[in-house]
């Protein structure tokens, strides 16, 4: 799969190395092309395998596992197992084994890797779905490993990492301890200095002591630094197969691959083309029985204080747009509150570029697409701010009382209170939604427009049955 | 002086002049190439011009060109941009073929952030008390680029009217990633929004947090109990307790509202929490509720869409603020206490103060004709206020340079470090 000497080297026997040789690891880095042969057949079987298990990953966190958590895990190997794949059970059990199956998991592994490459390198969503798939993957087998099957992989990929001295640990005892979240011992850890650029996930939080640019991490967040490796050589992989695509003409695999994505059917919530368009005097009716909690506070928020902030803006804006708000109601939509504030001239300044940007009628002129929970969830909401999940972004007391005002009972709002509580945000809305329409969703709430049209179409049935 | 009164409206007449004569177009285009001419081409400089034309997407080849912009088309406002990837056609358009690949990391500390915890002005008003919240927010900030991410040049500038902007140029902070970025800024981000009763929550005391502490500490009785006046009405104590819990808040409003003024209220707050955490009353989760406080009405709040991403334009410094008329100045955050927002002086100011020293000169020439001597020419700058600004602003580009000299000497082997 060396796209350079792809041809001459199809028809070449290759004396391969032994396997032990080619997959001493459960975890790979993948960063040398595999050159073996295999059939057709085969090609498509392993491809497919991994497809599965993709795709199993993915649908662990929403049916209500919190991602990276055991009960993730678990769901996540129940799921394989149950799918008939047994190599990668194999491979997320931390053994780093010797025996034949060992290392023909770990085969597959690779070259269904390398082949999804070659499917997912096609567009910037494609690339994007597989590069995180790919460093849940990773995560998974990397956190089963053994201190010895750690010490094993950075020795194998070269990575350089030593604990800092003792000494330095001793003097710097104090920050460290208050520093470091989630440690027990710090007797037992060992502390790793890396550039802080390498553990952004731990930055951001403020779990880490920080010191002239360099993060002082525990062992156990090793991790992060090696995930975070890995996804940046994976992302440069992708682009310079993305350029490279078209020396990939084979007639026999390209069908597949260039399709591969249809075979992909995820729960990504899709934005409708030529749906209705909404009546800009219908929203408040519509914010109190269709929007979800989300996209409600927001409405009431813009009426009472005649403002949002940036992201709200974009937020808020962009829904609108996907429930079918035209431009020029959604201009004096926005125009009408914000000028309760402000004068005209300010917001003809300051707010309508914008609004024209999030219709794509100036600048990029791209079709930005609604906010989906994901995105919504992992936002950051500073002060001021009124976007974000409330599920995820609220105290769960003021959630509490915010269901029951709209209609929930307290039951009912004891159990979202407990989804919330273990980090279930979306199950929580699920949970919401079914108090409040009397019935459950299927699948769960990916998107505050699913929400909408789901609601829509329940009083759409109940308006149909009636007449 | 009643001359130097600012004045919105003839603003069109006054900013030729001063691009012309006291601007310092070339040192603000050497700091935005770095020394180097691949990049003059590939930075975006953009004007606003009188009835809000954007031009975006400018570029100039050298100080000169730049000027020659500036004399032609007198912006408004200037903003800097990212440098891209590749050269900035000067035609302006949006093309998606633009990558920005530097920029220095910029922060945006707005008043109007505040209004719900400043008492003294709202919107657009500033006072020397509200400015101390600048003044905390700027020790903070600076505090945890230098230490904790090791960053050395950093310029802070005066918006012109009642904030403050923070430029990170250091080569190893221009190319960091947006992720990277937003990472610095929400590290640096403690307060949250939403709907929430604890709007800081700490679970445990990070180094960095605790040197904030310090910097607010210095401060909090003076400038937030008194001249804020924080908990001084019954609407602000309320507004206080909102932050704490429904289950407690009613153990503290007994003990505040027993007393009056802002100090002695926080004083009975402090008291009534030792007393119940002694009682065991208060749980482990709760254990900096009075830190949370401090840092609700004293930590920097940052507008952090500005820094999170790579191609957000900020304004330059050296622009005049079209509305209040002043300069916006360069300063040091050592000396950020003394720093007086209504000192710093207005472009009509500066121009009366050119004619000023003109004057004095030529009477002073009359006087020394008889010796001949042939008198010196000096710039326009160095006859103004604005003099001891520029300096901060070059100090700053000497800064860089030798910190790209010793880059290139760790790079060349000559000099050997970690």
């Amino acid at each position: 799969m060396d796209f350079t000497s792809y041809r001459r080297t199809v028809r070449k026997a290759i004396a391969e190395e032994p396997l032990s040789e080619l997959y001493p690891h459960d975890v790979s880095m993948y960063r040398e092309s595999p050159k073996s042969e295999i059939s057709i057949l085969e090609f498509e079987q392993i491809a497919l395998d991994r497809l599965k298990l993709l795709r199993i990953i993915e649908q662990a966190a929403p049916k209500g596992n919190r991602l990276y958590s055991d009960q993730w895990k678990t769901c996540i190997k129940d799921d394989l197992a149950k799918a008939g794949l047994k190599k990668y059970v194999r491979l997320m059990g931390g053994t780093s084994g010797t025996s034949d199956l060992d290392y023909q998991a770990r085969k597959a592994d690779y070259l269904s890797h390398f082949i999804l490459r070659l499917a997912y390198c096609r567009s910037e969503q494609l690339r994007r779905w597989f590069l995180s798939r790919e460093l849940e993957w990773f995560w998974i087998r990397f956190t089963a490993q053994s201190r010895e099957g750690v010490k094993n992989f950075l020795r194998l990929y070269k990575f350089s990492y030593t604990p800092i001295s003792e000494e330095e640990k001793v003097s710097l005892r104090h920050e460290l301890e208050a520093s470091t979240a989630g440690l027990i011992l710090f007797e037992e850890t060992e502390f790793f200095k890396v550039p802080f650029t390498e553990v952004c996930s731990l930055v951001r939080g403020r779990k880490v002591f920080l010191k002239a640019g360099f993060a002082y991490i525990p062992s156990s967040e090793l991790v992060v630094c090696i995930q975070s490796k890995f996804r940046a050589e994976l992302s440069e992989e992708l682009t310079w197969y993305s350029h490279r695509i078209h020396l990939f003409d084979d007639e026999r695999i390209g069908p597949l691959l260039s399709n591969f994505h249809n075979l992909h059917t995820g729960q990504n919530y899709r934005v409708r083309e030529n749906h209705e368009s909404v009546d800009p005097a219908d929203l408040d009716a519509y914010a109190k029985k269709h929007f979800p909690l989300c996209m409600k506070h927001m409405h009431e928020v813009l009426r009472s204080e005649h403002h949002h902030k940036h992201q709200g803006r974009l937020t808020y804006g962009l829904f609108l747009k996907a429930i079918g708000l035209l431009y020029e109601d959604a201009l004096k939509f926005w125009r009408d509150e914000f000028t309760k504030k402000m004068d005209l001239n300010q917001f003809e300044k300051g707010y309508v570029y914008n609004i024209k940007h999030m219709y794509g009628l100036v600048g990029k002129r791209a079709s930005y697409s609604p906010y989906s929970c994901v995105k919504i969830i992992t936002s950051s909401v500073g002060p001021g701010e009124h976007h974000g999940c409330p599920f995820k972004h609220w105290d769960v007391n003021l959630v509490k009382q915010k269901v029951i005002e709209c209609g929930v009972s307290v039951d009912g709002a004891n159990e979202i209170k407990q989804l919330v509580s273990d980090g279930h945000y979306q199950l929580a809305c699920g949970k919401y939604f079914e108090y409040t329409h009397g019935k459950a969703l299927g699948n769960g709430i990916n998107h505050p427009n699913q929400y909408f049209e789901e609601s829509m179409n329940i009083e759409k049935g109940a308006s149909g049955n009636k007449k | 002086m009643s001359a130097s009164l600012y004045n919105e409206d003839s603003l069109p007449d006054l900013l030729p002049i001063y691009y012309k004569r006291l601007f310092p177009h070339t040192a603000l285009h050497k700091w935005l190439c770095y020394g180097d001419p691949n990049v003059s081409n590939r930075r975006e400089i953009s004007f606003t011009l009188v009835g809000d034309i954007y031009l975006r997407y400018q570029s100039f080849e050298n100080a000169e060109d730049f000027a020659q912009a500036l004399h032609k088309r007198f912006p408004v406002k200037i903003d800097i941009g990212a440098i891209y990837k590749q050269r900035l056609e000067s035609s302006g358009s949006y093309s998606s073929s633009k990558t920005p690949v530097e920029r220095e990391i910029v922060f945006d500390i707005d008043m109007t952030d505040y209004d719900d915890v400043r008492t003294c002005c709202t919107g657009a008003g500033v006072c020397p008390k509200c400015w101390k919240f600048m003044v905390i927010a700027c020790k903070i900030l600076d505090g945890a680029l230098r230490e904790d991410f090791g960053f050395e040049n950093i310029l802070w500038v005066f918006s012109g009217r009642r904030g403050i902007h923070c430029w990170v140029a250091d080569k190893k902070a221009r190319i960091l990633d947006d992720n990277q970025r937003s990472a610095i800024a929400e590290y640096l981000t403690l307060l949250r929004g939403g709907l929430v009763v604890r709007k800081v929550k700490f679970f445990n005391m990070h180094a960095a947090t605790e040197r904030a502490l310090k910097v607010i500490d210095e401060y909090f009785e003076k400038s937030i109990l008194v001249e804020q006046d924080i908990l001084g009405t019954y609407e602000r104590l309320d507004a206080f307790l909102g932050n704490i819990d429904e289950g407690f808040s009613p153990l503290f409003r007994d003990a505040m509202t027993k007393v009056q003024t802002s100090v002695e209220r926080w004083k009975a707050f402090v008291n009534t929490f030792q007393t119940l955490q002694r009682e065991q009353k208060i749980p482990k989760h709760y254990r900096y509720m009075v830190e949370e406080m401090k840092f609700y009405y004293a930590y920097p709040r940052l507008d952090i869409n500005v820094t999170k991403s790579l191609n957000h334009l900020l304004k330059a410094p050296f622009c005049i603020h079209p509305k209040s008329g002043k300069v916006s100045v360069p300063f040091k955050p050592k000396f950020i206490e003394h720093f007086d927002p209504d000192a710093v002086p207005t472009v009509s100011q500066l121009l009366d103060e050119i004619n000023t020293y003109d004057a004095k000169t030529k009477a002073q020439e009359k006087d020394l004709a008889e010796n001949s001597q042939t008198s010196v020419k000096i710039k326009d700058y160095k006859k103004t206020s604005l003099l001891k600004y520029v300096t901060i602003f070059c100090e700053f580009l000497r800064g860089l340079q030798a910190s790209a000299a010793r880059n290139r000497a760790i790079k060349n082997g000559t000099v050997m470090e970690y």
